[in-house]
């Protein structure tokens, strides 16, 4: 073996390959990058993974990552290297991932993917390179650059208002997600030894299944720290070693536990989801309501929410498409997520509901005075108005030529001992007021509504049916 | 068995960058930095004199780079000269297999009921049959109902939905998933779609699928949660930055919330490039009447992708290219995808083939202006819709055909005019000049036009004319 076989045999995208260029990495001399990079090599190598890995190179001076790896690879946008690994990993849970970054691309811009990917806690790999410096762009302040550390950005040293170095793998080890994180450094025989046996834990752990690790390597960078390779090492040692010290941060011992089986795609398990039923509804309607209108009937309930304005819209959708006729329904609310105003706009159409919208609707139901207020005034001529007769004491002076239906929703659903059904007792008053549809027809709706809690269709039933006495009541 | 000699250290110089980290990785003192810089590389590589060697391979495991210090093989180290690099570690790049295409299945579903259900329903529906199982997603109203969904049904089907941390986030596990060839998709609206668009521009650039619904709401800023139209531009040609470019659907009913959900995927393979879908708050929350399709999909792995197993291995996704030539090539190509893009044109013409008045519209207002159109017949004026399907690219065929015999068009929209623009770019680039006055209806802020508002414009004009 002249190498770890994982690099591939020539760099053919390192400019195509040509000359030299096709064996040799881009990194400057004295780097830390080709290191971890050969040990990177060597435990996919060890651990027999070649095939399995996907290596994410990310932006900064290891983005040409793939250039020498001879697995899958992929390119990730500064920063986002760990959650493209994420896409990774769940597309292809027998995949292995390592997300490679420096310390602009993890530390800086890439921070929130970083802590949410090592909290999420997924099998994955994070090897960091701590260089306290940018390379790719020229030597800028970090967010590791050190204290006093001089950089284009910093050119008279970091100072308080830089902020203090991040110390990475201290945080991400305060994390509960990763089960590893360790730091280690290049600088010596030693630490490359330990630097080596890290990187290959931290593969070993994703192999098995059992969690984030992450492996933070103090590495050199000669070219932007303005020394020599030499005087490089003894400043990883000497200046960063004190703030980022060596060892490990974090090491759980878990059982395997990323197992995911293959996607279902039965579709009659989708169906069944989705709700979707061969079964006709039966049909009760002997045509469309055309004594409401000749294609297309506008109604528009109004109330608070909690009124069930939406769930009675619903089903007076459901029970015009149960028909074989077209209907929509739009809600709007306030931006309160409770008490608000809920609003509902619904068609319904022989043929296809072409305006969804009731600006102007044929019927209002109105579930408080402030919507009877509102809308009232534009129902249509000849339209029907009906409103819960329990919170409303006076009705505004409308169209003499509108149809208006005071019913106590409110009232006969606390009598029937739930004040919720008042939407209910509501919808039995449209049939009864209007003869939109046959009963059955609403009831039908109902029913296929509440039918994984049936218990609650006697209630209903009796909901609805005194909606429609409360009407023929107010009839003589 | 006896103990195999451990190989020496050899060393090609020209591969060597003289850093150093050898020297004292050596305790036999071996190695030294050479005093004569290396003609090919301009740089000074160590020497090495191994008489002293007892071939420890610390100085190997020193050094960084793949093709520096390494074993010496049989014979290397007498007969060392200069040899050809590429005869020396062979032409053969890997020996990675030659990926194939694994095709999607189509499989038969049963025939079923309409369902009544809300439009990111139906579009959540269309992506499960279109074999999406990979949803990322960050709540913003309007459009978080599609997550939810997900979030109940995925893991039901062994799939997978994850709450990202950020819509950043969200687009590059996108990126991750697309990568790895399967189809992925997420709802967002439009603040939410502001910050995907990087993430989107580098899967075009690295040509990968997706399906971002966005059911657009009110802006600039924060905005509001109401409908608006106001991501045309975005969509069509704001797409992050650089040479970008994706078919651009308007749905306009939960049906077809449905229906284009699982074309965008169809065609986002077909392409490796984006799809996205423009809804608007109304759209996203309104229910409708949906029919399942016949069929449903049960994806493959294409042969492009970054799986993760053998098959694939040779693989990269990426948007760089180095090199200038490299990138110019790069962008010739997709342009050449998005001009074979232009045949997915797609629009609905509706009584528009003796129309005087063709009004314009997509999306929720593209409805209102269909019951506009059915009222102002009811009162004789010979009014058509057209509605472009695709917004990018535009049916500009189409609407030629369509206004062949308008004497007005009528742009009905919730923008301040971004649909507008989007119909005059295209007659201009198709090269018509002769063409009506445009008209328009536009409300914003989470106005939608109302049909009233299109009567009293297109019947006080008459009014004016007569």
């Amino acid at each position: 073996m002249s190498k770890a076989s994982v690099f591939y045999d020539k760099f053919e995208r390192h400019s195509h390959g040509e000359g030299l260029k096709g064996h040799a990495t881009h990194y400057c001399p004295g780097c830390g990058h080709g290191l971890a990079h050969k040990y990177l090599a060597e435990a996919i190598d060890e651990l027999g993974i070649q095939d399995r890995t996907v290596a994410v190179s990310p932006v900064g001076c290891s983005v040409f990552l793939y250039y020498y790896f001879d697995v899958g690879n992929t390119q990730a946008a500064h920063g986002r290297a760990p959650v493209v690994a994420l896409g990774h990993k769940f597309a292809n849970p027998e995949s292995i991932v390592v997300s490679y970054q420096g310390d602009g691309d993890l530390a800086s811009i890439g921070l929130a993917e970083t802590v949410a990917t090592a909290q999420l806690g997924a099998p994955i790999t994070v090897i960091f390179i701590n260089n306290a410096i940018y390379g790719m762009t020229g030597g800028q302040m970090a967010p590791t650059t050190l204290m006093g550390q001089q950089s284009s950005t910093s050119p008279s040293g970091r100072n308080e208002y830089n902020g203090q170095p991040l110390k990475m793998a201290e945080l991400i080890a305060g994390l509960d997600g990763p089960v590893y994180v360790e730091r280690v450094a290049l600088y010596d025989a030693k630490q490359r030894i330990k630097a080596k046996k890290a990187i290959q834990k931290a593969m070993k752990l994703q192999v098995e299944g059992k969690g984030y690790s992450f492996i933070e390597v103090l590495a050199e960078c000669p070219t932007h720290l303005k020394m020599n390779p030499e005087d490089t090492e003894k400043w990883v040692k000497e200046c960063m070693e004190p703030v980022y010290p060596l060892g490990v941060k974090k090491d759980l011992t878990v059982d395997p536990w990323f197992k995911r089986n293959a996607p279902c795609f039965k579709g009659e398990k989708i169906l069944s989801l989705a709700g979707a039923t061969s079964e006709h509804p039966e049909r009760f309607c002997k045509g469309f309501p055309t004594h409401l209108a000749a294609h297309d009937i506008s109604l528009k309930l109004a109330g608070s929410g909690g009124d069930g304005a939406q769930t009675a819209a619903m089903l007076i959708a459901r029970a015009a498409i149960s028909e074989g006729f077209d209907a929509t329904h739009i809600p709007s609310y306030g931006p309160e997520s409770r008490g608000g105003t809920s609003y509902a706009d619904v068609h319904v159409a022989e043929e296809e509901v072409l305006n969804p919208g009731s600006p102007d609707p044929q019927v209002l139901i109105a579930f408080n005075a402030p919507s009877l207020a509102k809308f009232g005034p534009t129902v249509r001529k000849g339209g029907y108005v009906i409103y819960d007769s329990s919170v409303v004491s006076e009705a505004p002076a409308l169209d003499p030529s509108i149809k208006v239906f005071p019913v106590p929703f409110t009232g006969i659903a606390t009598d029937l001992g739930k004040a919720v059904v008042k939407n209910i007792v509501a919808l039995g008053a449209l049939q009864a007021a209007t003869g939109i549809f046959p009963k059955d027809t609403l009831l039908g709706a109902i029913r296929t509504a509440l039918k994984d809690k049936c218990a609650l269709i006697p209630l209903n039933e009796e909901a609805f049916a005194w909606g429609i006495k409360s009407v023929e009541g107010l009839d003589k | 068995m006896a103990l195999k000699e451990r190989p020496k250290p050899f060393l090609l110089p020209e591969y060597c960058k003289g850093c150093g980290r050898c020297l004292d990785a050596c305790a036999k003192d071996c190695i030294t930095l050479s005093d004569q810089i290396n003609p090919l590389t301009g740089l000074v590589p160590v020497a090495l004199d191994l008489a002293n060697c007892n071939a420890c391979g610390l100085c190997m495991d020193a050094c960084p780079e793949p093709y520096g210090l390494r074993p010496a093989h049989e014979g290397e180290i007498q007969d060392f000269e200069l040899e050809d690099p590429a005869k020396l570690f062979g032409v053969k790049p890997s020996d990675a297999p030659e990926p194939v295409d694994i095709p999607n299945e189509v499989l038969p579903l049963p025939r079923t009921e309409p369902l009544v259900i809300k439009g990111t329903y139906a579009s959540a529906l269309g992506a499960l049959l279109a074999g999406c199982r990979h949803v990322y997603g960050y709540p913003i109203t309007p459009s978080t109902e599609g997550a939810e969904l997900m979030a109940k049904f995925l893991p039901k089907l062994d799939g997978t939905f994850i709450q990202a941390v950020s819509e950043v986030a969200t687009v590059n596990m996108m990126y991750g998933t697309a990568g790895a060839g399967l189809p992925t998709m997420t709802f967002t609206s439009s603040p939410g779609f502001s910050l995907m668009l990087e993430g989107v521009s580098y899967m075009i650039g690295a040509e990968l699928p997706g399906v971002f619904v966005n059911v657009m709401r009110g802006g600039p800023g924060l905005g509001n949660i109401a409908p608006e139209q106001a991501d045309i531009k975005l969509a069509c040609h704001g797409l992050g930055h650089g040479n970008t470019r994706a078919l651009v659907l308007a749905p306009s009913t939960p049906q077809e919330m449905l229906d284009l959900t699982m074309l965008a995927f169809e065609l986002s393979f077909k392409y490796r490039n984006p799809v996205i879908l423009l809804g608007d708050g109304y759209l996203g929350q309104m229910t409708g009447k949906v029919q399942l399709p016949e069929t449903m999909v049960k994806p493959g792995i294409p042969k492009w992708a970054v799986y993760g197993d053998a098959m694939h291995r040779k693989n990269v996704i990426t948007s760089i290219f180095l090199t200038e030539s490299d990138l110019e090539a790069h962008n010739v190509h997709l342009n050449a995808k998005y001009e074979a893009m232009q045949v997915e044109a797609r629009a609905e013409s509706f009584l528009c083939d003796d129309a005087e008045v063709v009004l314009i519209a997509c999306n929720t207002p593209a409805r209102t202006a269909k019951g506009a159109v059915q009222e102002l017949r009811h009162q004789g004026i010979k009014a058509g819709l057209f509605r472009p399907i695709t917004l990018w690219p535009f049916p500009v065929e189409d609407l030629k055909a369509a206004i062949q015999g308008a004497q007005r068009l009528v742009v009905v929209e919730a923008s301040a005019g971004q649909l507008e623009d989007e119909l005059r770019l295209a007659l201009s680039k198709a090269g018509v000049r002769e063409f009506p006055e445009i008209e328009s209806v536009r409300r914003m802020g989470g106005v939608l036009p109302q049909q009233s508002e299109i009567m009293t414009r297109v019947l006080g004009r008459k009014e004016v004319l007569a």
